[in-house]
């Protein structure tokens, strides 16, 4: 067995910049969790099917939980806690996802804010609530059947909010 | 009326009946909330089991020196190695009678596997990275035996026995009237064989927790649970005196009755207990799929004899439940489904027998629904075509035969609350309008309507309990304490709902702490739809003797009349003048009346129940509903989409309407998963779906709006007069989508998932 | 989730790639999007000493058009060629095949290159190469060769590749005049791996189809064409096509727990129907 690697990453994790020394072979999602101290990404899978470990690197959707931190060092990450105001409160789509109940256990919360977050980001022109379904497919919900984050990304959209 | 039904006035309510946001929900949206697999404790070890590869057999040989000499390694253990090395699953919670069953299995099997992913040793590590290598070091040599991994097959004569006691789990049995002459009278009888599949809770939330052992040698566990009572299993398996453990649990990530029967607990306690460090432990998803109880699989003979005008004569039903490997709560859950089995409709002569035999597949246990949920299919298909046959509508048939109050189900049990049955099938139709056209050529649409009912509650004999302590604090504002799990249901929340409304305090002035089996009075299961019910009481009694202790001081200081007092947001008012809530706290200290109260609440009672069941009373209370599908079927791809999903309930009051929706939509949707997607498939006792990428449940795509009709007769006996919602809606979409699909192309689809290829091969059926 | 370490090398050139595949301790295995290594490696089922990244090899996520060519990186992303351009214009039938793979978040991060040396049999992008007639440059350190999609893919996960050579570039012809394409699969959810999915080409002229590629995966244990398919619908209109697919040979379905052998039959002929109808109605035939 040949020796396994430590490396020095850097990443801006919603606007912090951490820098760790730490196993080569950690995941993103296990990198912000054990690392960082950011667990609002979840693992649910490790398979990238369910989405609760969904990110943005860089601006880009991916699953934490498929990427390794070291592929992306020097990147800038955002997980949900990052959509908050910078006084901690609710961001404008966060608020419309508590209004509408959009979660019930919340395991699956952060990652589809996340998800949600880059729809109406690039969204071109109003998306219908079949569009919205289709977009997050790749984020699964056991507790709500959807429908209360169908209710709420589509408020959203329609009091302007742009992810 | 039932002086147990409670009933209130809408317009009294303040708090209650609101679609208030919660506030856990702004943390969970912030990211704030730390679910149990997210605390980190200093100098924590990690733990992760080694499982058998195989379905069955006789375990020859465990090595655990290659894995011990591993560096990070820092304990191996075996079967041997624990005090007791028995989970005995009886009936969790809070209650101690626990008759028909006799579950039992070793936390680790020291001789003998019979499920693939059955836990054989546990190994402890002071990081994850060096688990995977410690797990494989451990050598286990097994000599694999016969595999049984069908239960009609386990209960034929000279099968293999999974368990020496034999493969027969439970048996029970109804028997009401004479069925033999009502078939032979009967203007018509319909025949069907209907089977359900194994399916997986599949929270988004895998097993995990820590463990720590706290001041004077408590030993503490935060873990995902529906049950904070197991910490009395971890204590019998420890050997510790039960007020030595104590079981925490914070917000879950989803139960469904899959966080009911321990999962990581005895194994997070064994390694604390033995390192005497923190130590977590988190199940990957596969874990999860291959060894945690699944919903059982069933297979439902049913004939039913009618009238010519449709009114229902005799139900004659067979069900064969496989149970898996370990009965965990396998004969309560045959119980229910044998309670359920003829649905909300009167049926004059009734026999039943069913049965739950071993299997080498997954153990099956409580899924929501547990039990009541399997037999909709076969109930609603019959329905369905005994309208066929009598060229009657659907709506009709079932209309003709409900259920209304003072009525007795099969069992003997008399329905004490309004049944607004006909009410829910008449708001799903006017909903709907007339039924779509097809999108296109080679497209055909069908709709179908099924209704249900489902015990909230837990079954009377368990003489079930919860207990719940509201008290002020010094500022004015209240705290409640309640040993209740929330498992995203918004149960604490609604906690708060009744307090403040009985108490008359702003909510924003509320404060719930829950689910600590140490510190919170124990309230029992988060279950069986049953804390609204238990906890929900409990609450309003603690909260209602307080408000009593509060106004009848106050009327001691004032002298104005209890009567005439009102409780209102921060101050109690009368006719002489309004005392702020904090002279009335003063007042209740100086004059020693306390301003916190235990409240306990006693559910219904009833005696146990035997082989041959009959009883005045099984469970406390019921809800109904009714549930209407449009589905348009591809006929090239046997591809089903639905297009339109109505359901509606009588939840007799609706604490917390966006909760209401919410559990009708969630519990829908994970039907839908049932009818249309989720199959856990094993074969030969391997499981062939352990990963999301097999598991197949629904995404946002695959379902439609699920528009909810909420009724409130006013009568239930929750509190308020309140239903439990969170069981009911997952029946009807069983048998609402093969049905819808049914009138789509002319042949009923019987066995679960309603597949493409399933389709594609009845309409195949139809042409030969 | 519990994975046993390994070493990481990041290339910044496919030729130090190959180097550090010969140099680290073994197994050493490239990383690309890692949307199928990592679902792998996390599993269990797969226990890489190196993961060597190819993320570094930057000029290989390039796209460009050359004399009746796309010269696409192995490095370019699912997600790019969906956005690209040139990919939309030039050769469209790629565009349309790769927005069935996955969710967004295996858009954005999973390579051409990935999916062409994984080689899964129902994979998306080898069928769309198979049926485009694309050809893949390997190389090994200096040296290059170039295979064609057909002889590349040769079973379930298996590929004409050896284990130190990368997936370079790929060569896709582009659509021509005339031509038009069409692309449809059957999978369980939206973003599933296909149960079957079928790709079609076609020339139409005065409403008839002159010349036709016509494909599937998810019958063999790789991506093929249906030769006798291709021949018989020549001279076919849209509404002809039903009769003149007929049963399509050389297919061998599995059984398993996603699909009956049958089933992929069926689905064989009614997609193999549905993309070349497709495929004239875009070629300016009349085809619904
Ligand atoms: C949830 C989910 C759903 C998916 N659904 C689909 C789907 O519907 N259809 C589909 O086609 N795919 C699907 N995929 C797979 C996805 O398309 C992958 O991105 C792709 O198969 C591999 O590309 P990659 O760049 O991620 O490769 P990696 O995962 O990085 O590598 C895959 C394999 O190829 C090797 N490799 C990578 N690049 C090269 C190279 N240039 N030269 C030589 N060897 C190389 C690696 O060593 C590894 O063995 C899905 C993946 C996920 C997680
Ligand atoms: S944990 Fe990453 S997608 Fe499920
Ligand atoms: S709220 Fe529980 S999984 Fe979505």
């Amino acid at each position: 067995m040949s020796e396994p690697m430590t490396m020095d990453i850097t990443l801006t994790v919603n606007g912090r910049r951490v820098a760790a020394t730490t196993g080569a072979h950690l995941s993103l999602l296990r990198w912000l969790r054990e690392v960082a101290g950011v667990t609002d990404p979840k693992y649910g899978c490790g398979e990238g099917v369910c989405g609760a470990c969904t990110v943005l690197i860089d601006g880009e959707l991916a699953s934490a939980c498929l990427v390794l931190a070291a592929q992306v060092d020097g990147a800038s990450i955002t997980t949900a806690a990052g959509l908050c105001e910078p006084d901690g409160s609710l961001g404008a789509l966060q608020r419309s996802f508590h209004e509408h109940h959009a979660a019930q256990c919340g395991f699956c919360t952060p990652g589809l804010l996340v998800c949600a977050h880059a729809l109406l980001r690039d969204a071109r022109g109003r998306l219908s609530r079949q569009e919205i379904r289709e977009a997050l497919h790749g984020n699964l919900c056991r507790c709500t059947g959807y429908q209360p984050i169908v209710d709420a990304i589509e408020d959203a959209q329609s009091r302007g909010v742009q992810g | 009326m039932n002086d147990e039904v409670r009933t209130s006035k809408l317009d009294e309510l303040r708090v209650v009946h609101r679609p208030l946001a919660r506030h856990d929900q702004a943390e969970k949206i912030a990211g704030t909330t730390r679910y149990a697999g997210d605390l980190v404790l200093p100098h924590m070890l990690h733990a992760r089991l080694v499982r058998a590869q195989v379905p069955s057999g006789r375990i020859l040989r465990r090595d655990v020196s290659a894995a011990r000499e591993l560096p990070g390694v820092v304990d191996v253990l075996l079967g041997e190695d624990i005090p007791n090395n028995e989970i005995r699953v009886d009936v969790p919670g809070q209650t101690i009678e626990v008759q028909p069953l006799r579950a039992s299995m070793q936390v680790l099997a020291t001789d003998r596997v019979r499920f693939h992913g059955e836990p054989i040793a546990l190994v402890v590590a002071d990081s994850e990275d060096v688990l995977a290598r410690a797990c494989s070091l451990v050598e286990v040599e097994i000599e694999e035996l016969p595999v049984v991994s069908d239960p009609a097959a386990a209960l034929a004569e000279g099968a293999p026995l999974v368990h020496e006691t034999g493969n027969l789990l439970a048996e029970w049995t109804i028997d009401r009237g004479d069925v033999d002459a009502a078939l032979a009278e009967a203007a018509v009888v319909v025949e069907g064989e209907y089977r359900t599949q194994f399916v997986d809770h599949a929270y988004l939330e895998p097993e995990a927790g820590v463990g720590w052992i706290d001041d004077d040698g408590v030993l503490t566990l935060r873990v995902a649970t529906q049950v904070v009572e197991h910490y009395r299993d971890v204590a019998r398996i420890l050997g510790l005196p039960e007020a030595k453990v104590r079981v925490i649990a914070p917000y879950v990530g989803g139960g469904f009755g899959g966080k009911e029967d321990m999962t990581v607990e005895p194994y997070i306690a064994l390694a604390v207990w033995r390192t005497r460090r923190p130590v977590r432990m988190q199940w990957t998803r596969n874990e999860s799929l291959l060894a945690r109880p699944k919903r059982h699989r069933m297979t439902m003979r049913y004939r039913t004899a009618a009238a010519a005008d449709g009114s229902l004569l005799a139900q004659d039903v067979e069900i064969l439940a496989d149970a898996g490997a370990y009965a965990y709560l396998s004969a309560l859950v045959l119980l229910y489904a044998t309670v359920h089995a003829c649905g909300p409709y009167r049926v004059p002569n009734v026999k039943i027998r069913s049965r739950a035999a071993y299997t080498n597949n997954p153990p099956a246990s409580a899924f929501r629904g547990f039990g009541g949920m399997q037999v909709v299919l076969g109930y609603e298909s019959q329905m369905d075509a005994l309208a066929r046959r009598l060229g009657m509508d659907p709506g009709e048939v079932r209309k003709r035969n409900a259920l209304v109050r003072g009525d007795r189900l099969p069992v003997g049990q008399e329905l004490i609350t309004e049944v607004q049955l006909p009410q829910t099938i008449d708001a799903v139709r006017e909903r709907a309008g007339p039924k779509p056209q097809p999108s296109g050529p080679r497209r055909v649409v069908g709709r179908a309507i099924a209704s249900n009912f489902q015990s909230y509650g837990r079954l009377v004999w368990l003489n079930d309990s919860a207990a719940a302590w509201v008290g002020f604090q010094a500022d004015g504002s209240l705290t409640v304490r309640c040993g209740v799990p929330d498992i995203g249901g918004g149960q604490a929340f609604s906690l708060g709902q009744i307090a403040a409304e009985v108490l008359g305090v702003e909510l924003e002035r509320v404060t719930v702490h829950f689910g600590d089996s140490a510190l919170t009075p124990l309230a029992g299961t988060t279950t069986a739809t049953r804390q609204l019910l238990m906890s929900g009481n409990a609450v309003y009694e603690a909260a209602t003797a307080l408000r009593a202790n509060l106004l009848a001081a106050v009327a001691a200081a004032t002298g104005d009349p209890v009567e005439s007092l009102t409780l209102e947001p921060g101050a109690v008012s009368g006719p002489t003048r309004r005392v702020p809530i904090e002279e009335v706290l003063a007042i209740c200290r100086r004059g020693n009346v306390p301003v916190e109260a235990l409240g306990t609440f006693f559910g219904p009672k009833g005696r146990p129940v035997t082989r041959e069941l009959a009883g005045e009373r099984i469970f406390p209370d019921f809800t109904f509903g009714t549930h209407l599908a449009d589905v348009e079927v591809d006929l090239d791809t046997g591809q089903v989409r639905v297009l339109r999903y109505i359901a509606a309930h009588d939840v007799g009051r609706a604490i917390n309407p966006k909760s209401v929706e919410g559990q009708i939509s969630g519990g829908v949707v994970q039907g839908l998963g049932q009818a249309l997607l989720e199959e856990l498939v094993v074969r030969d006792g391997v499981n062939l779906t352990p990963g999301l990428f097999r598991y197949l449940m629904p995404t946002a795509a695959d379902v439609p709006d699920i528009e909810a009709v909420v009724l409130e007769s006013g009568e239930g006996v929750g509190p308020f007069g309140a239903r439990g919602i969170g069981e009911p809606p997952i029946g009807p979409p069983i048998a609402v989508i093969p049905l819808a699909v049914a009138d789509a192309i002319g042949v009923q689809i019987t066995a679960l998932p309603v597949t493409p290829e399933r389709v594609l091969a009845a309409i195949a059926s139809r042409r030969g | 989730m519990f994975v046993t370490p390994f070493r990481y090398a990041r290339a910044r050139s496919f030729a130090e790639a190959c180097e550090l595949l010969r140099s680290e301790p073994a197994p050493a295995i490239p990383i690309a999007g890692g949307q199928s290594l990592l679902p792998m490696v996390n599993l269990g089922l797969v226990e890489p000493a190196t993961v060597v990244d190819l993320g570094g090899v930057r000029e290989a996520r390039q796209i460009v058009a050359e004399d009746g060519y796309l010269r696409i990186g192995a490095l370019a992303r699912h997600a790019d060629l969906e956005r690209d351009e040139l990919v939309r214009t030039r050769q469209p039938l790629l565009a349309d095949a790769v927005r069935w793979i996955g969710s967004p978040r295996v858009r954005a991060r999973g390579t051409v290159g990935g999916s062409i040396a994984h080689a899964d049999p129902v994979a998306e992008i080898p069928l769309a190469m198979t049926v485009l007639g694309a050809s893949y440059e390997l190389r090994d350190g200096a040296q290059a060769r170039t295979v064609g999609a057909s002889d590349f893919h040769l079973g379930p996960f298996t590929t004409a590749r050896a284990p130190e050579e990368l997936v370079a570039e790929i060569r896709v012809p582009v659509l021509g005049p005339g031509w038009g394409w069409g692309f449809t699969e059957v999978s369980p959810r939206l973003g599933d791996f296909a149960i079957v999915a079928a790709a079609a080409l076609v020339r139409v002229v005065d409403g008839r189809i002159v010349e036709a590629r016509a494909g599937l995966s998810g019958v063999a244990g790789r991506p093929i064409r249906i030769g006798a398919v291709e021949v018989r619908v020549e001279g076919a209109r849209a509404e002809d096509l039903e009769d003149r697919v007929g049963e399509p040979e050389g297919l061998e379905p599995i059984d398993d727990e996603v699909a009956s052998a049958e089933y992929r039959r069926q689905l064989a002929r009614v997609l193999l129907v549905r993309a070349l109808r497709r495929a004239v109605e875009r070629a300016g035939g009349s085809g619904r």
